[in-house]
């Protein structure tokens, strides 16, 4: 008899737990990283009787946890991969929206300017037509700055996104050292039962971790778990925590970067490719800074290609034209790692040649090498200068050294990156820009022969006498003298005569006294004006192929395809991480109609149980009644 | 497979995020009516409307170029027509002057008219286009070109001609300069020129003068190009019937004896000439050289001024019309092939007008085929996915309504 009581109470004990379990499936049906219980139930040691074994009723051996540990990694690596090409995608976005609506103004710019030029050669000494057109100069400028700007301002959003993601992995894995102490502590005291719940809490921490960067785990006999970033570089091991630190760029002090030591330039960005901060790493050197450097090659393209007119042209007052239009030198900046004194200057020398790459020039082993910084890639260059003041040719660069290195030295070129954001407009009068052609012909009106002058060409333009007005004076139909001087030349008709830098052909049948004047071009010539205009079209950048209207288009399209690239890769993505949810889910997830189903079978089990015990009571009393009439 | 309802009710909020993030595209789409706001929807043809945007800016200013050519060049070729008929005026004027009925009060008289025609000619020569620009001053188009001296005028301009570009790698002269219209007129008959005197002994006290003969210059032809080579040479009649020809260097080239109205050919060139010139009696020769119009109708006029009665008079004055008559025939040719060019011109202008108006259309269309919406099937799109969202939505109340709990009575 009594053991049947004591079978009861065990089922009545056993089924509480269980219903106990299920609430608390229900209770944690949202809760993040709860893997669903159930309590395990085993048959009591039986009683021998000698004949038979009798069951001693139930016993909860334990209560485990739904948990797959290859479900769960999945899920982290598809969760990283989700965030970073999430937050990779918040900034291609933003780019495409820029070069979609402000790049595209820079196109617009530009056409108004070359416009401006066409305008002002059909009326060169006009100074509405030349205020018109510093005005379109100004705002062509404007529009390079905003835009640079513009992706400059999603630079300093990255950083302070980098700040933050930082401090929050700093945090979590606080919470993972924490809460290892404890699982330790459990797992010892438990005696075989796992902490379940204590878990649970650090899967659900650790499923944030990788949103925020991706990281690598590995459970250690104790129950503790080890985190490592990167590399393999620790944050958690046991107990102990690495903190991850921000630390800014060898070169660039405004860019931050991610590391675990607190100074130094040892940094783990390049290997942080997942989470949150993967994402901000990658928006910075796949989309911003790429995109800065393109917008800056075609500021350089323009600002060199114009000067180089402006600068053969006249400008009102009969001078050679000043620069139209400046832009920043290469960025060249010292690594903070360097030990000498060495600097380093660039100069953009062949804009065909440039291109949107960032370098890094090292000095190792006596001698300088030049790298893509991107890629890593060896870059050719040419040397000249002198071994302690070298020079280096590459790319349509010049960098020039001067001072001793040391090992190890290093330098990161940028040539175009603040071109954009420096493009400014240089003249300030309108009647400096050079609309004149540096060079017309005047033929006297007293010739008598047939001969023709052509167009003259500026051979040397830094001969001082340029623009000294020189007549040429057939001294007879063969013979022929050039300015004041007497000497006489040997007349051949389309031959180029040549004097102050300039040479020009005559041609056909001159007459004896025939005389030909090269002069400075007027203030109506329009020449230069023409030129300007005709730029538009002209190949400047990679290697005179790309014109500079042309380079905005594939500036456009390159943004776009980026940005569509990344949405698609973020389809793709949250498809694959969708998938590994409901791996997950279906083995750790809370569904709560099975719920409600074990909760009604725990429910009929335990009033089953309850009527066996009132069945029990009955035969006992009955037993009880019968006993007790006898007696009476 | 167990599915949470956890997981089903985020997935329903993922997937109302993309449905409703797709409707606001195309809500976008449709009130902008471009088929794509951003170069990622579709970044080959945001690429090619930025290249086709800028190919026709430019064709638009192109236009816009041709349009003020145009205006130029027509302005021109008013002016140049009008210089023609005074060219003509002044022709006829001066076959007048020679038909010998003229006396020496209807010469003044057709002096006076001459000098008429010749400021007529000077304002032509300083016409202003619409914005006060002088069209015949070549680059220097704000100084006036022409102004009348005693012998003829000056040129303050310059040679340059300004361009404007009408096409890609086109340009075309808006204007031709003064000294080329008016002043760079060859004088004679384009290769050389013949003037009479002088007699070396013919003026007071044996000096030099005019010439004392009827002798007339007639027509005169280059009969061999190569073998004239530009030298000058003095006819010199020996006596009333005899001349011979000097070089610069005063050789014989060669000699005969005159008959009235027969050729005297040379070095490749003929000279008639007729009347009877006197002992000492010279003609001369020189290669043509620029004359401007202004100084051929001076010219005239002063001939025409200092007329005087008497047979030497007469051959003088007839000389002098016979020069006169051949350089305004050079100034017409001149004009001719000047308004011939600028028909040229204006042709190349037209054409190319016309076609950038084609292009311009062309490119619209291009444009507009890569970057308009195409509204049927936007909206079918928005409806559909109006569609989908109000199916998710029916689908979540319905998953959501079922659960066992409902149907546990307690």
């Amino acid at each position: 008899m009594s053991n049947l009581f004591g079978i009861t109470t065990s089922a009545l004990a056993a089924f509480e737990t269980a219903i106990a379990v299920t609430s608390n499936n229900i209770a944690n049906a949202n809760t993040q990283g709860y893997a669903v219980e159930t309590a395990d139930l085993t048959s009591a040691i039986p009683q021998n009787t000698g004949e038979s074994a009798i069951g001693n009723g139930v016993d909860v051996s334990g209560i485990s946890r739904a948990y797959s540990s290859l479900a769960e990694n999945q899920l982290n690596t598809s969760q990283t991969g989700l965030s970073q090409i999430n937050s990779l995608q918040t900034y291609t976005n933003q780019i495409d929206n820029i070069v979609g609506t402000t790049a595209g103004g820079v196109s617009t710019a530009l056409q108004n300017y070359y416009n401006a030029w066409s305008t002002l050669a059909s009326d060169p000494a006009s100074a509405g037509a030349r205020a018109a057109l510093l005005g379109q100069a100004q705002s062509l400028a404007q529009t390079f700055q905003s835009t640079s700007g513009q992706l400059q301002n999603l630079d300093t959003q990255i950083n302070t996104g980098i700040t933050a993601d930082v401090s929050q992995i700093n945090s979590d894995v606080q919470s993972i050292a924490t809460l290892n102490a404890q699982i330790v502590v459990g797992t010892a005291e438990g005696e075989g039962q796992p902490p379940n719940d204590l878990l649970d809490q650090r899967d659900a921490v650790v499923q944030n971790l990788n949103k925020l960067a991706n990281v690598s785990t590995t459970v250690d006999a104790n129950g503790a778990l080890n985190v490592f970033i990167g590399t393999g570089q620790p944050l958690v091991l046991q107990g102990t925590v690495t903190p991850l630190t921000v630390i800014p760029n060898q070169f660039n002090g405004s860019q931050l970067e991610v590391s675990t030591a607190t100074n130094g330039n040892n940094t783990l960005s390049s290997s942080i490719t997942g989470g949150d901060l993967g994402g901000l790493l990658a928006a910075r050197t796949q989309a911003v800074n790429p995109t800065l450097n393109q917008l800056g090659q075609i500021a350089v393209g323009l600002a060199q290609s114009a000067n180089a007119q402006q600068n053969s042209g006249l400008d009102l007052t009969g001078k050679f034209g000043a620069n139209l239009f400046t832009v920043a030198a290469p960025a060249v900046t010292a690594s903070r790692g360097n030990t000498s004194a060495v600097t380093a200057g660039a100069t953009v020398t062949g804009v065909g040649a440039l291109t949107t790459n960032d370098y890094v020039l090292s000095y190792q082993n006596g001698a300088y090498s030049l790298k893509n910084a991107a890629t890593d890639a060896a870059v050719a260059f040419t040397a000249t200068g002198s071994a302690a003041n070298p020079s280096f040719t590459a790319d349509g660069l010049s960098i020039t050294l001067s001072g001793k290195p040391a090992a190890g030295d290093q330098f990161l070129i940028q040539p175009t990156v603040n071109a954009a954001g420096s493009f400014g407009v240089a003249l300030t009068n309108a009647s400096q820009l050079a609309a004149a052609g540096a060079l017309e012909t005047t033929t006297a009106s007293s010739n008598t022969g047939t001969a023709a002058i052509g167009t003259p060409a500026v051979v040397t333009a830094t001969n001082p006498n340029l623009l000294t007005p020189t007549t040429i004076t057939f001294t007879s139909p063969t013979t022929y003298t050039v300015g004041a001087s007497a000497t006489s030349y040997a007349y051949t008709s389309g031959a180029a005569i040549a004097q102050n830098g300039w040479q020009v052909a005559i041609s056909g049948t001159p007459a004896t006294g025939d005389t030909f004047t090269v002069q400075p071009g007027s203030a109506g010539n329009d020449v230069n004006a023409l030129a300007m205009a005709n730029q538009e079209t002209q190949g400047v950048l990679a290697s005179g192929t790309v014109s500079i209207n042309g380079a905005t288009s594939e500036l456009i399209t390159g943004v776009g395809t980026q940005a569509q690239q990344v949405n698609t890769a973020q389809t793709a993505q949250s498809a694959v991480n969708t998938q590994a949810l409901q791996t997950v889910q279906s083995i750790s997830g809370v569904n709560l109609d099975e719920e409600a189903a074990n909760l009604l079978k725990w429910q009929q089990a335990y009033q089953a149980s309850a009527q066996a015990f009132s069945i029990g009571n009955s035969v006992f009393t009955s037993l009880l009644t019968a006993v007790s009439g006898t007696a009476s | 497979m167990r599915v949470t309802q956890s997981l089903e009710q985020t997935q329903f909020i993922s997937a109302l995020d993309t449905l409703e993030s797709n409707i606001s595209t195309s809500e976008a789409e449709e009130s902008s009516g471009l088929s794509f706001t951003t170069p990622s929807e579709n970044p080959a043809a945001a690429g090619t409307v930025n290249g086709l945007n800028q190919v026709l800016s430019q064709s638009v200013q192109y236009s816009s170029n041709a349009s003020s050519a145009q205006g130029s060049l027509q302005t021109e070729n008013t002016a140049l027509d009008q210089v023609q008929t005074q060219l003509q005026s002044l022709y006829s004027l001066t076959l007048e002057a020679g038909s010998g009925t003229q006396s020496q009060q209807s010469l003044t008289a057709l002096a006076a008219q001459a000098t008429e025609i010749q400021s007529t000619l000077l304002g032509v020569a300083n016409t202003q286009d619409g914005e006060g620009q002088y069209i015949f001053a070549g680059y220097a188009t704000q100084t006036q070109p022409f102004a009348l001296t005693a012998t003829g005028a000056t040129y303050s301009g310059d040679q340059g001609q300004r361009q404007v570009q009408i096409a890609a790698g086109q340009t075309v002269g808006t204007a031709d300069n003064g000294d080329l219209v008016f002043n760079e007129i060859k004088n004679g008959n384009g290769t050389f020129s013949v003037t009479a005197g002088p007699n070396a002994t013919s003026g007071p006290g044996g000096t030099s003068g005019p010439n004392t003969g009827t002798g007339i210059i007639g027509a005169t032809t280059v009969t061999s190009a190569s073998s004239y080579t530009g030298g000058s040479y003095t006819i010199d009649f020996t006596a009333p019937g005899t001349y011979k020809v000097l070089n610069s260097t005063n050789a014989t080239v060669a000699s005969g004896a005159y008959t009235s109205g027969a050729a005297i050919a040379f070095a490749g060139i003929q000279v008639t000439l007729s009347g009877q010139p006197a002992t000492g009696d010279t003609f001369a020769v020189a290669p043509s050289k620029n004359q401007s119009i202004f100084a051929t109708v001076q010219n005239l006029v002063t001939a025409l001024q200092t007329y005087s009665s008497g047979p030497s008079q007469q051959t003088q004055l007839s000389n002098s019309l016979a020069t006169a008559l051949g350089n305004i025939n050079q100034a017409i040719n001149q004009t001719s092939t000047i308004v011939s060019q600028v028909g040229g011109r204006l042709n190349q202008v037209t054409t190319q007008q016309s076609v950038a108006t084609a292009q311009q259309l062309q490119l619209k269309t291009s444009v507009s085929s890569l970057q308009s919406l195409d509204y049927p099937s936007a909206i079918t799109t928005l409806q559909s996915e109006n569609t989908e969202l109000t199916a998710a939505f029916q689908a979540f109340t319905l998953t959501q309504g079922l659960s066992l709990f409902k149907y546990i009575n307690g």
